[in-house]
């Protein structure tokens, strides 16, 4: 088993990374690669599946979001945004995922769901704007999902364990590795990548408005698809984080421990406690006693009926 | 010093699941613990109730929690686009559903005890969704153990006396079946006692009919992976 990037690094040195995490899933998990390969393909389907059903938008259950993939397409399509096709892609699509997961459809939980916009983000918009085989993207999936697996060794990997670094932090992480990975990068430049784009999410805090994962999850996953993006960028080009990855994730860990609980997607701290964002969460909250009265109401009636049915 | 897990979780657990919006530890999470109450019951439920921690009575609404735990205790999968309709198909199925608050210690926040009742029989769990659609279950009818419904498991409900493991475990070796790992626990000597397998391929029907038969076994109950 892999216990470490350090680990991973002497033995992944002059390999395909794609190659060393599918080996050792086998020998752990016993399911075999072509098994692993065949699944992500299915789940880079349903990633795309997201991205061309996403931008067209529509109403969050919360209703607090929903339009960002439309309006950014608009700008997109009508040559309106200003940063190169690459970055505004990378965020377009990061948004459609996260507009989806809002809606309660079906998305790809990467490493969560409440940051599953990010991957998709980067990894879908590379692979069209400079054209890569989609089968390199599966491998990137690959890459991405085994960096978070040994992640996950120390740390559990939710906003209510260590607040948002433990999820869109290391969602961006993975997400850097594996570009990294695309572009041609070895071992090393993946490994860099994580940390780079990891080191620089950590502290932040999981503070949802009204408990939901719309504010600021949605708009937070396109920024940190960028993130892990120029992560990936600093990497290939040879910088190294001072910083060994070991070390960054432990610091993530202590960090997460730390925070104060109102912090750690309690909806008790933070942007959730703002004057605008405690107002919605208290509408949200009246709203939901009286859809819950509304449907304890309709149960009494049909119980109601059926006494009826049974004396008549 | 940092924790450590003592198991690696797999890339598709990572890069996954597949799911129904919009929370993996609130949604997928919970949907595959209430799935988890309703393979160890192993027959229509009647009724559920569902008792939240309070980190998790907070915030469970508004991540459709309640639709995912109802959904995975009727058998959905979480990937089943019908998981938001789930309270309203089980209602139709005739389930009494009911969600309390109830502080279940030092544990972790998004922890739920689950009771769930059949016709014939009723079940227990307390667990809790780590993350990213992983779960623990670390409770089965009062029983101590660590479930994490990732691979084929064998539970086993008996009475506490000397060879049963071996007994156990001779029967599934018969099978050229490899355990992963065991876990036992009892109320007190010679009474109630539980045992969990945890296996790398399933068990047939036969070696459970096998194990079932076995004296002083009360129940024996063969769980696939939980997707």
């Amino acid at each position: 088993m892999i216990e470490s990037f350090a680990q991973l690094e002497t033995i992944a040195k002059d390999r395909d990374l794609a190659e060393v995490f599918l080996e050792t899933d086998e020998e752990e998990h016993g399911i075999p690669g072509e098994q692993i390969l065949e699944a992500l393909r299915k789940r880079r389907g349903v990633m795309l599946d997201c991205v061309v059903r996403g931008k067209s938008g529509g109403q969050s259950m919360g209703k607090l979001v929903g339009n960002e993939a439309k309006l950014l397409n608009e700008a997109f399509q009508s040559g309106k945004t200003f940063l190169d096709p690459l970055t505004v892609k990378a965020e377009l699509y990061a948004l459609s995922v996260m507009g989806e997961n809002s809606r309660m459809g079906v998305i790809v939980a990467a490493p969560t769901a409440g940051a599953g916009g990010i991957v998709p983000g980067m990894l879908l918009a590379l692979e069209e704007e400079r054209k890569i085989d989609p089968e390199k993207t599966v491998r990137a999936l690959v890459v991405a999902g085994g960096i978070g697996s040994i992640i996950a060794l120390s740390a559990n990997i939710s906003g209510a364990a260590g607040g948002c670094q433990n999820e869109v932090g290391v969602a961006s992480s993975m997400g850097a590795a594996a570009v990294a990975y695309m572009m041609g990068g070895n071992t090393h430049h993946s490994i860099q990548a994580a940390a780079i784009a990891l080191k620089n999410t950590l502290g932040l805090v999981c503070d949802p408005v009204g408990g939901l994962v719309e504010v600021p999850c949605v708009k937070r996953n396109a920024l940190f698809a960028v993130h892990g993006l120029t992560a990936a960028q600093l990497a290939l080009a040879g910088v190294d984080s001072i910083i060994p990855m070991d070390e960054i994730v432990e610091a993530m860990v202590r960090i997460g421990r730390s925070l104060p609980r109102g912090l750690r997607e309690t909806a008790e701290g933070g942007l959730a406690t703002t004057l605008t964002g405690a107002a919605i969460g208290q509408r949200l909250k009246e709203e939901a006693n009286q859809r819950r009265a509304a449907r304890a109401a309709e149960r009494e009636r049909i119980a109601q009926e059926r006494k009826k049915g049974v004396t008549s | 010093m940092t924790v450590r897990h003592d198991r690696k979780v797999s890339i598709l657990d990572v890069m996954g699941p597949v799911m129904v919006g919009p929370s993996s530890s609130h949604t997928a999470g919970t949907a595959r613990l209430g799935r988890v109450a309703r393979e160890i019951l192993d027959e229509d439920p009647a009724t559920v109730r569902f008792f939240l921690h309070p980190p998790l009575a907070a915030t469970y609404r508004g991540h459709g929690s309640d639709f995912a735990l109802v959904g995975g205790s009727i058998g959905l999968n979480v990937d089943d686009p019908r998981i938001p309709e789930a309270i309203r198909i089980a209602e139709q199925m005739g389930v009494n559903i009911e969600f309390k608050d109830e502080d279940l210690g030092e544990v972790h926040p998004n922890t739920v005890r689950i009771e769930i009742e059949g016709k014939t029989r009723k079940a227990e769990i307390v667990g809790s969704s780590i993350g990213g659609g992983v779960i623990e279950v670390f409770n089965i009818n009062g029983f101590q153990t660590r479930f994490k419904g990732d691979s084929p498991t064998l539970l086993l409900f008996y009475r506490d006396r000397p060879g049963m493991i071996s007994e156990v475990t001779r029967i599934i070796a018969e099978e050229g079946i490899n355990i992963a790992s065991l876990y036992c626990s009892r109320k007190q000597r010679g009474k109630d006692a539980f045992m969990q397998i945890d296996v790398d391929s399933p068990i047939s029907d036969a070696a459970l009919g096998r194990i079932t038969a076995m004296k002083d076994v009360s129940e024996a109950r063969y769980l696939d992976r939980i997707p």
